[in-house]
C-alpha cells in the first residue's frame, strides 16, 4: 500500500493493488496512513527552500574549487608515472652498470631485487587500498542493518506482538558472505580494524539467526548489547579513520 | 536560443567551464532541495551542491550522453549525501530542524498563512526527525521517491540497488515514518 501511495507503481502492479486495496478493509487504512505521510512531506518547508548564495557566488565557489583540484593534480605525474619511472630508471642503471667496463667486478644484482621493490610496492599499495575500502564498504553497510535494528521496530505483518526483522535478518546473512569474500583482516593494515570487524560481524550473526518475526525481548537483547559494545560509535570512528 | 543540457554537458566534457554556469542557474535550486531534504542542514545542503557541480565537471566525459542530465546530477548529490551523512552521523545528530521563518524571505511560493507556517514548520521538524531514524539508503529512497518524483528504476540505478530491493526499503521506510510522525495531521 506504501509502494501504491507514493504512486510508484503503474500498469498491472497498479490495478492489482488498488483491487486488492478496495476488497480489504486494514488495507484502505495503510493507504490512507501513508498518503497522510506523503502530504506531511509536501508540506515540508525544503520544498519550497532556496540555496542561501545566490548562484553567482556559488559558481564562483564551484571553479574555484575546481582551479584548486587541477592545481593540485598538475605538479604530480599520474600514479601510473610514479611506479613506471622508477622501474625504467632502475632499469637504466641496470643495463649501464652491466655494459661499463669496471677493472674491478662489481655486484650487479642489486638492481633486479630493487625493480621488484617498486613494483611490489606499488602493488602494496593498491591493496592496501582496496582492502581498506572494502572494510569500509561493509562497515557502513552492516550500520544500516544495525541501525534499523536498533532504532523502533515495526510490528510484524504475519504474527501479533511480534516486530518484522526478516529484511535485517537477510542482509546481514549477505554482509558475512560479502565479509568473507572480500574483507581481508589478515592483513597487517587491518589490525587496529580487526576489533570491530569481529565486533559487527557477531552482532550480524545475531540479527541474521532472528525469526523473521522475532519477540520484541530477542530484539531488545541486542540492541542492549549494541549499546553496551557502543557498536554505532566504533563503527563511524573506524570507518573515518580508514578513510583517512 | 538557449543552448540544451546535453549542449552543456558536450562543452563540460570538452573542458570548457563556462558551461558550467548556465548548467547551475537551470539546476542548482533542485540539487539544493534533494540535499537539504536528506541532510537538513543548509550549509552542508550548499556544500553538496557546490560538490555536485564540481564532480560533474570532473565527470562529464564519462557522462553517457544517451542519458538525462537532472536525473545525474540528483544521482551525484544524492551519493554525496549519503557518504556526507555516514561521515558526520555523529554530528549530524545533534541536527536542527529547518526554521520556516529564516526561509521566509527567500522562499519562492505566495507567502502561506501564519497557521499554515506553523503547520508547516512542524511538519518539517517531524519529518527531520523520522527520516533521521531511517539508514542511510532508506533515507536516499525516499528522498529521491518523495521530494525529486524519481520512478523506482530511476531510483535503482541512481543508488545502484536492485528493484526489489528499493521496492522493499521504500516500503519499510514509510511504515518507519508512520511511526514517527503518528498523531500528526496533514
Amino acid at each position: 500500500m506504501s509502494l501504491l501511495a507514493t504512486g510508484a507503481l503503474d500498469g498491472p502492479e497498479r490495478a492489482a493493488a488498488l483491487a486488492h486495496a478496495e476488497a480489504c478493509a486494514a488495507c484502505r487504512t495503510d493507504l490512507e496512513a501513508a498518503q497522510d505521510v506523503l502530504a506531511l512531506a509536501g508540506h515540508d518547508p525544503v520544498r519550497d527552500a532556496l540555496p542561501p548564495l545566490p548562484v553567482g557566488a556559488l559558481l564562483a565557489r564551484v571553479q574555484a574549487r575546481i582551479a584548486e583540484t587541477e592545481a593540485a593534480a598538475r605538479p604530480g605525474p599520474p600514479r601510473w608515472v610514479k611506479v613506471l619511472v622508477p622501474l625504467a630508471a632502475a632499469a637504466a642503471i641496470a643495463v649501464v652498470t652491466l655494459r661499463r667496463p669496471s677493472p674491478e667486478p662489481r655486484p650487479v644484482a642489486p638492481a633486479a631485487p630493487r625493480q621488484a621493490t617498486v613494483a611490489e610496492d606499488a602493488l602494496r599499495r593498491l591493496e592496501s587500498s582496496m582492502a581498506r575500502e572494502n572494510a569500509v564498504r561493509y562497515l557502513n553497510d552492516a550500520q544500516d542493518v544495525l541501525v534499523t535494528v536498533a532504532s523502533a521496530p515495526l510490528a510484524c505483518d504475519r504474527k501479533r506482538a511480534r516486530v518484522d526483522v526478516g529484511e535485517e535478518a537477510r542482509r546481514s546473512r549477505e554482509l558475512l558472505s560479502r565479509r568473507a569474500l572480500l574483507v581481508e583482516t589478515d592483513r597487517a593494515e587491518m589490525a587496529g580494524a580487526r576489533p570491530v570487524l569481529e565486533d559487527v560481524s557477531n552482532m550480524l550473526r545475531e540479527v541474521a539467526a532472528l525469526d523473521p518475526c522475532s519477540r520484541p525481548e530477542e530484539l531488545l537483547a541486542i540492541q542492549r548489547q549494541m549499546s553496551r559494545q557502543r557498536l554505532l560509535m566504533k563503527i563511524d570512528l573506524m570507518t573515518w579513520e580508514l578513510q583517512g | 536560443m538557449e543552448a540544451s543540457d546535453r549542449d552543456l554537458m558536450a562543452r563540460l566534457a570538452s573542458g570548457d567551464r563556462e558551461a558550467l554556469g548556465p548548467l547551475m542557474e537551470r539546476h542548482h535550486v533542485r540539487v539544493y532541495r534533494i540535499a537539504l531534504a536528506y541532510l537538513r542542514d543548509r550549509d552542508e545542503a550548499q556544500d553538496a551542491v557546490q560538490e555536485t557541480f564540481v564532480k560533474a565537471y570532473q565527470g562529464a566525459a564519462r557522462w553517457d550522453g544517451s542519458a538525462e542530465v537532472a536525473p545525474w546530477l540528483a544521482r551525484i548529490a544524492v551519493n554525496h549525501a549519503i557518504d556526507r551523512y555516514r561521515r558526520g552521523r555523529r554530528r549530524l545528530k545533534s541536527e536542527t530542524p529547518l526554521d520556516a521563518e529564516e526561509h521566509g524571505e527567500r522562499i519562492a511560493a505566495a507567502a502561506p498563512s501564519p497557521e499554515r507556517r506553523a503547520m508547516d514548520r512542524e511538519a518539517g521538524e517531524r519529518i527531520a526527525a523520522a527520516l533521521h531514524g531511517l539508514p542511510a539508503r532508506q533515507r536516499a529512497i525516499v528522498v529521491l521517491r518523495l521530494y525529486e518524483e524519481m520512478n523506482l528504476d530511476e531510483i535503482a540505478r541512481s543508488l545502484d540497488m536492485r528493484l526489489g530491493t528499493v521496492k522493499s526499503s521504500l516500503h519499510r521506510a514509510l511504515r518507519r515514518m508512520r511511526v514517527a510522525l503518528a498523531g500528526l495531521r496533514p
